[in-house]
C-alpha cells in the first residue's frame, strides 16, 4: 500500500483551475470589451475633470492654498507654514509636474472610493446578510496580491491612468466601507431607541442620530482610505501610471537609490499633509460642536 | 375608570429556535429550562394586564424578569412573538409602518435608563426632537419646547450642550423631551435607577408633581421595591418573563401572592411609601371658632379625645384646642381666641412616613394634614405612625 | 498549570525551529542559487542548468527573484550564484565589472536573439479568418509608423498615437526612446513605458486576442513572440557608433552566463559544465513553444528539451554525469 499521502499531499485531489480561470479572462475580455469600454470612457472623463481643475492652480497658488489649509484647520499658524514649506520642498527636488500627475490619480480615486463607499457602508450596517457576502469581498480586495487584479484591470481598460485607478479604488476602498458600517452599528443603542421610540423615519433615524453620531469614525475611514490610495502609487506605476511612482520605479530598476528616494519621500509629504489636513480639519469641527468625550 | 392599554397574553423570545420554545413554554417549561435545552432567551411568558388612564403603573422584577422586554413591546420596539397590546382598543401589534410612526408621534414617549439624548445637539435640540421628526413648524416648536423646559425646571439651559449636565438634568430633559409630544401614554425605563440616590429622591418627587400638571398615564419600570410602592398606584410584580402579581402596593402588602412575592416585598422600607395619605385617620372632632368653650369640652368628652381642632368655612383648618385650653377659656382666665393654638404641624397627603417620623416624634400634638386650599382632611397621630409602621 | 505548559511548548518549539535553522546554514553553503530576473526564457535555462546541478552533481539549487541590477549586486557580493542570462548591452557596468573581475564570465548562452519595435502581423497583412482587415499595410520600417497615428490610437489622449516602449529603467529603454524622437514620432506619438514586463505583456496580450493594432517595444525569444504571429519593424543596418543614439537596428545581444567569485570555489565542477553551456535563439524559442503549447511547466520543459537534445548532453557533460542526467529525465 503506498504511504506517500501522508507526507505528501496526494496528486490524486489536486485540481488544476488556472486553465479555466485564463479561458474565463480571456472570455470577460473578448465578450464584454463594449462594458469596459463605457467604464474605461466614464473614469477617463473624471479624470480628465480633475486634471483640469488641478492643473489651472499655479505652483504659488498650491503652496498658499496649502498654508492657509493646514492653519485653518489647526487654528496654529506654524502648522502652515510647515505644510507649505515642506509642499515647496517637492518643487525644489523638480517633481513638481510629477507631483501634479500622481496628484490627480490619488484624488480621483479616493473621490470614486467615496462616492461608493460611504453609500455601501451605509447599506451593509443595517442588513446583516448583505455584510456577511459583503465582508470576505473587503476581505479579499485588502489582501489580495494587487498584481493579481492588475493585469486583468490592464487587459479590460489598457494600460495607463484607468487600470491604475480602477486597481487604487479595489485596494482603498474597504476602510471607508468598513469603518462606515462600524460606526454606524456601534451608535449607542438607547440613542437609537429613542430615535425610534419618538416615530422616526428609518432615513431621520440616519441622518438625524446615526451619521452625526457615527462622523468621526467615518472620517477615520475616510481617512485610511486616503492613506491606502497613497501607498498604492508605486504598484500603479508597474502598470504605466505616471508620477512620483514611475520615478521611484526608475529608481528602483536603475539602482539609482538617491532618485528613488527623494520620489519616494515626496509622496510621503503627500500622504502626511493629506492626513493631517483631514484630521485637522475634523477636529476642528468636533471642537466647535463642544464636545468633550 | 377606563382602560387605555390593555396587554393580553404577549410573549417575546430572542433568538432563533422560537417555535420550540413556544412549544416548551404551552407544556410549562420555565425561561431557565427552555435557555438550557434551546438556546434562547424568553423575555415575556404570557404576560397579561390592564393599564388604567391616568394611572401610574408599576412594572417591578430583578434583572432578567422580563420588564424591561415587555415595555418596549409596548411601543413595539420589540416586536412580540405572540399576543395583543391594545391602545383604546386597536391592536398596537398590527399597526403598519405608517400607523406605527404615528402612535408613536402622537400618543406614545419613552424615557430611558441612561438618558438617550443625542450627545452632539443642546437641551433645546433635544427636547424638540419629538416635534421634529413630526415636521412641527420650527417656531411651534421651539415654544412648545422652551414650556417643557420650564416644567422640569430647566429654564435658562435651552442652549446648553448635553454633556455639561449632570445626570439629573439629564433626566429632566429626558422627561421634557417626552412630554413635548403631548402622548397619552409615557413609557419610564427605570428613569432614576442611573441617579445618585439623593437625586432620585428629588426626581421621585419632581414626577408626582409634574404628575398633578399633566395627569399622563404612565407605564413605570423599576428594580427598586421602595420607588415601586411609592410612586405606583398600581403594581405589577414579575418574575422570569411572567407577571406574578398586580394590585395596588396595600393589596400587595396584605396579600402577597406567594413566597416569592412576601420575600420580594420583605424589605421594604415601609418609611419611604407610606405617605400621610396611608396612616392618617379622618378627625371625628371639630368645632368652630364662634363655638364657646363648654361646647369644645362636650366633643371632648364625647369622643374621648384630648384635644380638638378649630374649623373655618368650608373646614379650613384655624387652630388647635386642647383640653387645658378649653378649661381656662372656660374659667375666663383667656378669651377662646387666645387659646386656640395657630402653630400646629401640618402635613400635606404625600410625605412619607420617613420625613413625618422626626416631627411626629416631637410634636406635643398630632400633625394635620390639609390639602393645597388649607382644608383639614386627616389628622396623623403618633401612635397611628407607629402602628403602621408594625403592621 | 495549563498557561505553564503552553509557554513552555512555546519556547521548546521556537529553540527547536532556531536549531534547526543553524543545522541549514551548513547546508546551505552546497546550495547553488540561480537568479530569476523575470522572464521566461531564463527560468527555462534555469530549470534545465539545475536539473545538471542536481542530479548530475548532488548540489541542492534554489531560484531567486531579482530585477538585472539587483543581481549584478548580488553576483559581486557573491549573495547569488549563476545569472543564465546577462544581457551583456543592457547592463551599463559589465564590461567593467568583467574586467575587473567583480565576477566571473562563463561563456555565451546565444546571441542571436532579436529586439526592437514589433506590431502583430495582422495589422500589416489583416486576418482574413478572425475578419480583421489590415489596417496600415504600408507598415515595414520604424520611420513608416509616422503615417499611422489614427490606427494606433492613445485611448487616453485620442488626437495622438502610442507606442509602448521598454521596462521603465532597462538600458534599452534610453535607445528606444532616443529612436523614437529620431524618426519624429514624438510630434504625433507619445511614448509609453508599460512599468512592468508584466503589464507590457498584457497589453500585447489583450489587444492581439481582440484583433486591435498595437505598436511596442519586445523581443525574441519569448513566449508572446512564440505564441502570437508579430512582426519586427525593419530600421538602418546595425552601427555601434550610432545604434545608442537610435539610428539603427538593435543588435543581438550578446547574452552571457555569468557567476561570482565564490561560485568558483563553491561548485568547480558545475562551473565547468557552465562554461561549455550554450543554446540558441532557435532552440529557446522551441522550448517556450513547447511550454506553451502543453501547458507544461518549466521543469518538465527541461527534462523534454534534454531528452529531444541528446546532442547538447554529450557537449556539456563528461559521459558518467551525462548518464546520470539521463536516468532522472525517463
Amino acid at each position: 500500500m503506498n504511504f506517500d499521502w501522508i507526507t505528501q499531499f496526494p496528486d490524486t485531489f489536486k485540481l488544476n483551475i488556472n486553465d479555466s480561470i485564463d479561458q474565463f479572462v480571456n472570455n470577460l475580455n473578448r465578450n464584454f470589451e463594449g462594458f469596459f469600454d463605457i467604464i474605461k470612457n466614464i473614469v477617463l472623463s473624471f479624470l480628465n475633470a480633475i486634471g483640469f481643475v488641478v492643473n489651472l492652480i499655479p505652483w504659488w497658488l498650491f503652496v498658499i492654498i496649502i498654508f492657509v489649509l493646514g492653519w485653518k484647520s489647526s487654528k496654529k499658524i506654524h502648522k502652515g507654514i510647515i505644510y507649505a514649506a515642506f509642499l515647496l520642498l517637492i518643487g525644489i527636488l523638480g517633481l513638481w509636474e510629477l507631483m501634479y500627475l500622481t496628484l490627480i490619480i490619488v484624488i480621483a480615486s479616493v473621490l470614486i472610493s467615496l462616492l461608493f463607499g460611504l453609500p455601501i457602508g451605509i447599506l451593509v450596517s443595517s442588513n446583516k446578510k448583505a455584510f456577511a457576502i459583503v465582508r470576505p469581498v473587503l476581505d479579499a480586495m485588502q489582501t489580495m496580491p494587487s498584481f493579481v487584479y492588475l493585469i486583468p484591470a490592464v487587459m479590460f481598460f489598457g494600460l495607463g491612468k484607468v487600470p491604475a485607478v480602477i486597481a487604487t479604488i479595489i485596494y482603498a476602498i474597504p476602510p471607508v466601507i468598513r469603518l462606515t458600517s462600524h460606526a454606524i452599528n456601534q451608535v449607542d443603542k438607547e440613542m437609537v431607541e429613542a430615535g425610534q421610540s419618538f416615530g422616526s423615519t428609518r432615513l431621520q433615524l440616519l441622518t438625524k442620530i446615526k451619521l452625526p453620531q457615527a462622523l468621526s469614525t467615518i472620517m477615520t475611514g475616510v481617512n485610511q482610505t486616503m492613506m491606502m490610495a497613497v501607498s498604492m502609487v508605486v504598484t500603479c506605476s508597474m502598470i504605466g501610471a505616471s508620477g512620483l511612482g514611475e520615478e521611484v520605479l526608475i529608481g528602483i530598476n536603475r539602482l539609482e537609490i538617491g532618485r528613488g528616494f527623494t520620489a519616494g519621500i515626496s509622496i510621503v509629504i503627500i500622504a502626511v499633509i493629506m492626513d493631517r489636513l483631514t484630521q485637522g480639519w475634523f477636529n476642528k469641527e468636533k471642537l466647535a460642536k463642544g464636545e468633550g468625550a | 375608570m377606563e382602560n387605555i392599554l390593555e396587554v393580553k397574553n404577549i410573549t417575546k423570545i430572542f433568538g432563533f429556535n422560537t417555535g420550540n420554545a413556544v412549544k416548551m413554554l404551552k407544556s410549562g417549561s420555565d425561561k431557565n429550562q427552555i435557555f438550557k435545552k434551546l438556546g434562547v432567551t424568553v423575555g415575556a411568558d404570557n404576560v397579561s394586564f390592564d393599564v388604567q388612564k391616568g394611572e401610574i403603573f408599576v412594572l417591578i422584577g430583578l434583572s432578567g424578569s422580563g420588564k424591561s422586554t415587555l415595555i418596549r413591546c409596548l411601543n413595539m420596539l420589540y416586536r412580540p412573538t405572540s399576543g395583543k397590546v391594545l391602545f383604546n382598543g386597536k391592536d398596537v401589534c398590527k399597526f403598519d409602518k405608517k400607523e406605527l410612526r404615528k402612535f408613536r408621534r402622537n400618543n406614545i414617549s419613552m424615557v430611558f435608563q441612561h438618558f438617550g439624548l443625542i450627545s452632539n445637539r443642546t437641551v433645546m435640540g433635544n427636547v424638540i426632537y419629538g416635534l421634529e421628526v413630526k415636521g412641527v413648524e420650527k417656531q411651534i416648536r421651539e415654544a412648545k419646547a422652551k414650556e417643557m423646559i420650564s416644567m422640569v425646571g430647566l429654564d435658562g439651559w435651552e442652549n446648553y450642550s448635553i454633556s455639561s449636565l449632570s445626570g439629573g438634568m439629564r433626566q429632566r430633559v429626558g422627561i421634557a423631551r417626552a412630554l413635548a409630544n403631548n402622548p397619552d401614554v409615557l413609557l419610564m425605563d427605570e428613569p432614576f435607577s442611573a441617579l445618585d440616590p439623593i437625586v432620585r429622591r428629588d426626581m421621585q418627587f419632581e414626577l408626582l408633581k409634574i404628575q398633578k400638571l399633566v395627569q399622563k398615564t404612565i407605564v413605570f419600570i423599576t428594580h427598586d421595591i421602595n420607588e415601586a410602592f411609592k410612586l405606583g398606584d398600581r403594581v405589577a410584580i414579575m418574575k422570569d418573563g411572567k407577571v406574578i402579581q398586580v394590585g395596588s402596593p396595600e393589596d400587595i402588602l396584605e396579600n402577597p401572592a406567594d413566597s416569592y412575592v412576601e420575600e420580594f416585598v420583605k424589605d421594604i422600607d415601609k418609611t419611604k411609601i407610606l405617605c400621610a395619605r396611608h396612616v392618617m385617620v379622618v378627625p371625628s372632632a371639630f368645632v368652630k371658632p364662634g363655638d364657646g368653650p363648654h361646647v369644645a369640652l362636650k366633643e371632648m368628652k364625647a369622643n374621648g379625645v384630648s384635644s380638638v381642632y378649630v374649623v373655618g368655612g368650608n373646614m379650613r383648618l384655624i387652630g388647635l384646642l386642647t383640653l387645658d385650653g378649653a378649661m381656662r377659656a372656660r374659667n375666663g382666665e383667656v378669651s377662646m381666641e387666645e387659646a386656640i393654638i395657630k402653630e400646629i404641624p401640618i402635613t400635606e397627603l404625600d410625605v412619607t412616613l420617613q420625613d413625618l417620623l422626626p416631627v411626629a416624634a416631637e410634636a406635643k400634638y398630632p400633625i394635620a394634614v390639609t390639602n393645597e386650599q388649607g382644608q383639614l382632611i386627616g389628622i396623623v397621630t403618633k401612635a397611628s405612625v407607629l402602628s403602621s409602621l408594625a403592621g | 498549570m495549563k498557561k505553564r505548559f503552553l509557554t513552555l511548548g512555546a519556547i521548546f518549539l521556537l529553540l527547536l525551529s532556531v536549531l534547526s535553522g543553524c543545522k541549514s546554514n551548513d547546508n546551505q553553503a552546497k546550495v547553488i542559487k540561480f537568479a530569476d530576473v523575470g522572464w521566461d526564457s531564463i527560468k527555462f535555462h534555469n530549470a534545465v542548468a539545475m536539473l545538471v546541478a542536481e542530479k548530475a552533481y548532488g548540489y541542492k539549487t534554489d531560484e531567486v527573484s531579482a530585477t538585472t541590477p539587483i543581481t549584478t549586486q548580488a553576483l559581486i557580493s557573491g549573495d547569488m550564484d549563476v545569472l543564465m542570462e546577462m544581457w551583456t548591452d543592457n547592463v551599463s557596468t559589465y564590461e567593467k565589472d568583467i574586467s575587473t573581475g567583480k565576477y566571473a564570465l562563463m561563456g555565451t548562452n546565444f546571441a542571436d536573439n532579436k529586439q526592437g519595435f514589433y506590431v502583430p502581423r495582422y495589422v500589416i497583412e489583416g486576418d482574413a479568418k478572425r475578419n480583421i482587415k489590415a489596417s496600415a499595410p504600408d507598415l515595414k520600417t520604424v520611420a513608416d509608423l509616422a503615417k499611422y497615428k489614427s490606427v494606433f490610437v492613445d485611448d487616453e489622449d485620442k488626437s495622438r498615437g502610442r507606442i509602448y516602449g521598454a521596462i521603465s529603467g532597462w538600458d534599452i529603454d534610453v535607445v528606444m526612446n532616443n529612436k523614437y524622437k529620431f524618426y519624429g514620432l514624438d510630434k504625433d506619438f507619445n511614448y509609453f513605458r508599460p512599468g512592468s514586463n508584466a503589464a507590457l505583456d498584457a497589453a500585447f496580450t489583450s489587444a492581439y486576442e481582440k484583433g486591435e493594432p498595437i505598436v511596442g517595444y519586445y523581443w525574441e525569444p519569448t513566449w508572446l513572440t512564440g505564441k502570437y504571429d508579430m512582426v519586427l519593424l525593419e530600421d538602418a543596418p546595425y552601427d555601434v557608433t550610432i545604434y545608442k543614439a537610435g539610428k539603427c537596428a538593435c543588435p543581438s545581444v550578446n547574452v552571457t552566463i555569468c557567476t561570482s567569485n565564490k561560485t568558483l570555489e563553491k561548485a568547480p565542477d558545475f562551473v565547468e559544465f557552465l562554461k561549455k553551456y550554450q543554446t540558441s535563439s532557435v532552440l529557446t524559442a522551441e522550448a517556450l513553444a513547447y511550454m506553451s503549447d502543453n501547458k507544461a511547466n518549466y521543469v518538465d520543459t527541461a527534462k523534454w528539451f534534454l531528452k529531444n537534445h541528446d546532442d547538447l548532453l554529450i557537449k556539456w557533460l563528461p559521459t558518467a554525469k551525462a548518464d546520470l542526467v539521463r536516468k532522472a529525465i525517463k
